[in-house]
C-alpha cells in the first residue's frame, strides 16, 4: 500500500497525495508538500548532488516543521542586539542548526547560506552543528537567515553569544601556533646540528662553529618560551599544588639543557645540546595536541538545555499576543501554546484541555491528559488543542533544568582512572628526580667535567615521554577509529571502561527499538469487516489526530468518507461514517467493557455504536540489527540486559525477540540507578545504553554510557560515547576496539618502561651522549605513536 | 663556505616570514576547523546554479 520512503526525508510516503519532484529527470516521491519544497529548492539551486553524496537519513529528518516558525521577529532590533554582535552596517551570530546528519549537510548549508543576498560569510563546524554567519543588515535581517536555513528542512536557532564564544577554539589556535613553532625550529635547529655533529669530526672553522651555535641558539630561543610555556606551567602548578606531575622532569630537562648550552656557547665549551632541546619540545608538543584534539571532540553541552525548548513564545498580556523570546519569560506570564508546540516553562494549565507528550523527562510514551490547575512541565509536547499556562519557574529552576544538573553531579562524582595514573606519575617524576640528583652526585665526585652532560643524559632519557604517550595517542586514535565507526567518545575514560565491562543494559523506547509506532497485529472481533476495512477506517478516523499512535496508522490508504470527526482527549478519536458513530482508542471510550476481553494498555479499539468491531496490536518496530548486536555482544562475553519504564508484558516481549533473559519492566530512573549500582557492586562493569532526558543520571551512572543521538539532546551529553545513525551493531565493535585500545595500552606501557630500565642505567654510566639521548628518547615515543595507530585499521576490511 | 654566514640569516628572515604568515592564518580562523576540508574535496558540485536575478 505504500509506495516506498520519501525521497527527500525517508518517511513512508502516502500514496494518495502524489507528490513528486523531479531530480535529475527522475520522478521521485516525496510525501509532503514540505518535502516537495525542500526538494525543489535543492535542485533548483544546482545542488541535487546532495542527494548522492549525503548518507542514508534516519526518517523524519529534514522534514519542514509542519508549522513554520515565525522567523520574522528576529528581524527586529532587539533580538539582534540579543543574539549577534554587530557594528558598522554588519553583523554577526551564531546559530545551531538542529538537524544535521552528515557532511553533505554541512556542504548544502555553507553553498545554500553562501548564496543568500547580503551574506558575509557563512562557516559550519559538522562537529558541533554551530554555523557561524556575519552579514550585511541592511540588505538581510537575522530572521532572513534563519528562514533559509529553515527552508531547507533544517531547525535553526540562534545561540546568544555568551554561549557562542569558544574557548575550545581559542585553545586550539594557540596549540597549532606552539606547534608549528616547535616543528619549523626543530627542523631548522637539527639542520645546524647535523653541521656541527660533521665538524667535530671533520674538523670545523672555528668562526662557523661558533656561528652556527648563536643561531641555533636564536632558534631554539622561541621554541623554548613559547612552545614549550605550557609545560613551564604545569610544573609550577605540580610544585605549588605539592603534586608533581611529567611536567616537572621536562621543565627541568628543558631548562638545564638551554641554559647548559647557553653557558656552552658563550665559554666555547666542546658541546652544545640546542637540538636535544627543540626534539624534546616538538615531540612533547605533538603529543599534547593529539591529547587536545582527542578532548574537544566532545560536544558543548550549554545547548543541550535549550535546544528541547522553543525559541520563541506566545505571551498573552491584557492588549493581546505577542511573541517574545523563550528566554524573556518570567514567573507569572501566561502563554499560550498551539498543538504541537513544545512547553517553554514550568507553569499551571489555566486554560483549555489538552493532553501533552512528556517522553522527554518521564520516559512515558503515552501521552498524558490535562486541564485547568495541572501542572505542566517544561520540555513537554502539547499535542492536542491550544491552551494557555501562567509560568511558575523558568530556566535552569524547571524540573527539565533540575535533572539536566542531577547528570552534571553524577558525572563530576565519578572516580577516574586519570587521578590514578597521575598519582603514579607523580611517584615516578620524584623518582626520576631522585636519580638524576643522586648520579650527577656520584659525576660530580668522580668525574666533575662530565657531570653535567651525563645528568642531562639521565634527565632526557628518562622522560616519562613514551609512557606520557603511550595511553593519550593510543586513545586519540581509537577515538578516531571510533568515529569513523560512528560513534563519537566525548570521555576518554568510557574507552577503558568500555574494554573490561562485564554487563551492558540497553534502554528500550529508541534504543533497541526505532522509537516509532507500526501495528503489529490485527484481530478483527467483527464477521462483518475485515482487516482491510478496518485498518482503512481506522486511519480515517486517526487522520485529525496528532497522538504519536496515529502515525501507526499514516502508511494505511485511508479512501473512507468520513465526517464529523472529533477527538477526545486522552481517550481517543470518533467519526461518522455512513450515518454511524465511530471510534477509535482506548477499549472502554470505544465500548469494549461490555464486551469484556481482555486487553492491553498498549491495544487500540475500534469500535462502532458502542461494539467492538476490531482492535490493534501496536508496538515499537526493533532496530533491524538489534538481535545481531545483543547476540554479537553474548559472544564477547557481556551480559545484556534491557531495563525500561514500560509495562512488563511489552518489556517482556521485546526481550523474548532480543534473546535478552535479564530484563527489568516498569523501571523508574532511580531504580534503574539502583540496578547499575547493585551490579556495580558486585564487582562488574556496566555499559548503559539509552536515551531520553530521564535517563540522563542512569546514563551518568554507569561505567560508560552510549546514546543514539536522535534521542533527546541532554541524554547525548551526558553520555560518554553517541551513537550516530540508525544501527546499534557499532557498539559491538566499539567494545571490540576499546579491547583493542587497552591491549595496545599495555603494549606501548611495556616498552616504555623496558626502553626506560634499558636506557637509564647506560646513561647513568655515562655511555650515552645527550643527542643520543634524544634520539632515543624520539624514537621511542615514535614507536609508541605508530603502534597506537594500528587501532586506526583494526576492524577495517 | 663564507656564503653561510649570508645564507643563514636570510633563511632565518624567511623561516620568519613563514611563522608570521602561518600565525596570521590561524588567527583568521582557516585552521578552526579540521576536519571539513577533508571531506570538502568530494563535494565540490559540477552543476551551476541558475543565474540568479540579483547579482
Amino acid at each position: 500500500m505504500s509506495a516506498g520512503a520519501c525521497f527527500h526525508c525517508a518517511l513512508p510516503v502516502d500514496p494518495r497525495d502524489q507528490y513528486y519532484v523531479d531530480i535529475d529527470g527522475e520522478q521521485q516521491p516525496v510525501c509532503c508538500p514540505g518535502c516537495k519544497a525542500v526538494a525543489e529548492l535543492i535542485r533548483d539551486t544546482g545542488m541535487s548532488n546532495y542527494y548522492a553524496m549525503r548518507e542514508a537519513p534516519e526518517p523524519g529528518t529534514g522534514r519542514p516543521a509542519d508549522d513554520a516558525a515565525e522567523w520574522q521577529i528576529y528581524d527586529r532590533d532587539d533580538m539582534l542586539a540579543a543574539f549577534a554582535e554587530s557594528s558598522d552596517g554588519t553583523a554577526e551570530a551564531t546559530i545551531y542548526v538542529g538537524g544535521m546528519y552528515c557532511a553533505a549537510c554541512s556542504w548544502l548549508i555553507e553553498t545554500t547560506m553562501a548564496r543568500v543576498p547580503g551574506m558575509l560569510s557563512a562557516d559550519i563546524n559538522p562537529v558541533t552543528h554551530r554555523l557561524r554567519v556575519s552579514w550585511h543588515t541592511a540588505k538581510l535581517g537575522l530572521g532572513g537567515i534563519l528562514a533559509a536555513l529553515a527552508n531547507l528542512g533544517y531547525d535553526p536557532q540562534p545561540l546568544a553569544p555568551e554561549s557562542a564564544a569558544r574557548p575550545e577554539l581559542l585553545e586550539q589556535r594557540a596549540a597549532l601556533k606552539r606547534l608549528l613553532v616547535a616543528s619549523l625550529g626543530m627542523m631548522q635547529v637539527m639542520m645546524f646540528a647535523v653541521g656541527l655533529y660533521a665538524g667535530d669530526y671533520q674538523g670545523m672553522d672555528p668562526d662557523m662553529q661558533y656561528f652556527l651555535r648563536w643561531v641555533s641558539l636564536a632558534v631554539t630561543t622561541p621554541v623554548v618560551f613559547y612552545s614549550a610555556r605550557p609545560f613551564f606551567r604545569s610544573a609550577w602548578r605540580g610544585v605549588i599544588a605539592r603534586a608533581p606531575g611529567m611536567d616537572l622532569p621536562v621543565s627541568i630537562a628543558i631548562t638545564a639543557a638551554y641554559v647548559g648550552s647557553i653557558y656552552a656557547t658563550l665559554t666555547n665549551a666542546p658541546a652544545v645540546w640546542f637540538d636535544s632541546v627543540v626534539m624534546f619540545v616538538f615531540f612533547l608538543t605533538l603529543g599534547r595536541f593529539l591529547e587536545m584534539r582527542a578532548r574537544h571532540r566532545s560536544i558543548d553541552r550549554s545547548t543541550a538545555l535549550s535546544n528541547v525548548l522553543p525559541n520563541t513564545v506566545t505571551r498573552c498580556d491584557e492588549d493581546g499576543q505577542t511573541t517574545i523570546p523563550g528566554s524573556q519569560l518570567v514567573a507569572g506570564d501566561v502563554v499560550l501554546v498551539r498543538p504541537g508546540e513544545s512547553i517553554a516553562a514550568d507553569g499551571i494549565l489555566v486554560d483549555g484541555d489538552t493532553a501533552v507528550d512528556e517522553a522527554l523527562l518521564t520516559g512515558e510514551a503515552t501521552p498524558k491528559p490535562k486541564s485547568i490547575g495541572d501542572p505542566l512541565l517544561a520540555g513537554s509536547i502539547n499535542l492536542d488543542s491550544i491552551v494557555q499556562f501562567r509560568v511558575e519557574t523558568t530556566g535552569s529552576d524547571t524540573t527539565l533544568g533540575t535533572i539536566s544538573r542531577m547528570s552534571e553531579r553524577a558525572r563530576y562524582a565519578r572516580p577516574t582512572y586519570v587521578q590514578i595514573a597521575d598519582r603514579i606519575a607523580s611517584t615516578i617524576v620524584v623518582a626520576i628526580l631522585i636519580i638524576a640528583a643522586a648520579v650527577g652526585t656520584f659525576w660530580y665526585i668522580t668525574a666533575p667535567d662530565r657531570a653535567f652532560v651525563v645528568t642531562l643524559s639521565v634527565l632526557v632519557v628518562t622522560c616519562p615521554c613514551a609512557l606520557a604517550l603511550a595511553t593519550p595517542a593510543a586513545f586519540a586514535a581509537a577515538g578516531t577509529r571510533l568515529a569513523q565507526l560512528r560513534l563519537l567518545v566525548t570521555n576518554g575514560n568510557a574507552i577503558e571502561a568500555l574494554s573490561r565491562s562485564t554487563r551492558i543494559l540497553f534502554d528500550k523506547t529508541g534504543t533497541v527499538t526505532r522509537g516509532a509506532p507500526v501495528i503489529e497485529e490485527i484481530e478483527v472481533l467483527d464477521d462483518k469487516f475485515d482487516e482491510e476495512q478496518c485498518l482503512r477506517i481506522a486511519a480515517a478516523l486517526e487522520t485529525v489526530s496528532t497522538h504519536p499512535i496515529a502515525n501507526a496508522f499514516r502508511a494505511t490508504e485511508n479512501d473512507v468518507a468520513i465526517s464529523d470527526q472529533s477527538v477526545a482527549v486522552g481517550n481517543g478519536v470518533t467519526g461518522v461514517i455512513d450515518n454511524q458513530v465511530w471510534r477509535l482508542g482506548r477499549a472502554s471510550f470505544v465500548g469494549a467493557a461490555s464486551v469484556g476481553a481482555a486487553l492491553a494498555a498498549t491495544d487500540v479499539c475500534l469500535g462502532v455504536e458502542g461494539r467492538l468491531v476490531a482492535r490493534f496490536k501496536i508496538s515499537d518496530e526493533l532496530r533491524e540489527d538489534a538481535t545481531d548486536t545483543i547476540s554479537q555482544l553474548t559472544e564477547l562475553g557481556l551480559k545484556a540486559g534491557l531495563i525500561s519504564g514500560d509495562s512488563e508484558a511489552v518489556v517482556q516481549r521485546t526481550a523474548g525477540k532480543l534473546g535478552i533473559a535479564d530484563y527489568h519492566a516498569n523501571c523508574s530512573p532511580e531504580d534503574k540507578l539502583e540496578i547499575i549500582r547493585t551490579a556495580q557492586q558486585n564487582g562488574e562493569t556496566v555499559i548503559m545504553v539509552g536515551d531520553g532526558i530521564n535517563d540522563a543520571p542512569v546514563l551518568a551512572g554507569a561505567d560508560a554510557s552510549i546514546a543514539p543521538v536522535h534521542g533527546a539532546m541532554l541524554a547525548q551529553t551526558s553520555a560518554d560515547i553517541i551513537l550516530v545513525g540508525h544501527h546499534l551493531s557499532p557498539v559491538a565493535t566499539a567494545v571490540e576496539v576499546s579491547r583493542q585500545t587497552l591491549k595496545i595500552v599495555r603494549q606501548n606501557l611495556a616498552w616504555a618502561i623496558v626502553y626506560n630500565a634499558t636506557a637509564l642505567p647506560l646513561a647513568a654510566l655515562g655511555y650515552v651522549p645527550p643527542w643520543a639521548a634524544a634520539i632515543g628518547m624520539s624514537a621511542s615515543s615514535l614507536i609508541v605513536v605508530l603502534n597506537a595507530l594500528r587501532i586506526n585499521r583494526f576492524g577495517a576490511p | 663556505m663564507n656564503v653561510l654566514y649570508f645564507l643563514i640569516p636570510l633563511a632565518l628572515l624567511l623561516l620568519a616570514g613563514a611563522v608570521w604568515a602561518f600565525f596570521w592564518a590561524v588567527g583568521s580562523g582557516q585552521f578552526d576547523d579540521l576536519e571539513t576540508p577533508a571531506m570538502r574535496i568530494v563535494m565540490d558540485d559540477d552543476t551551476k546554479p541558475p543565474e540568479s536575478p540579483d547579482t
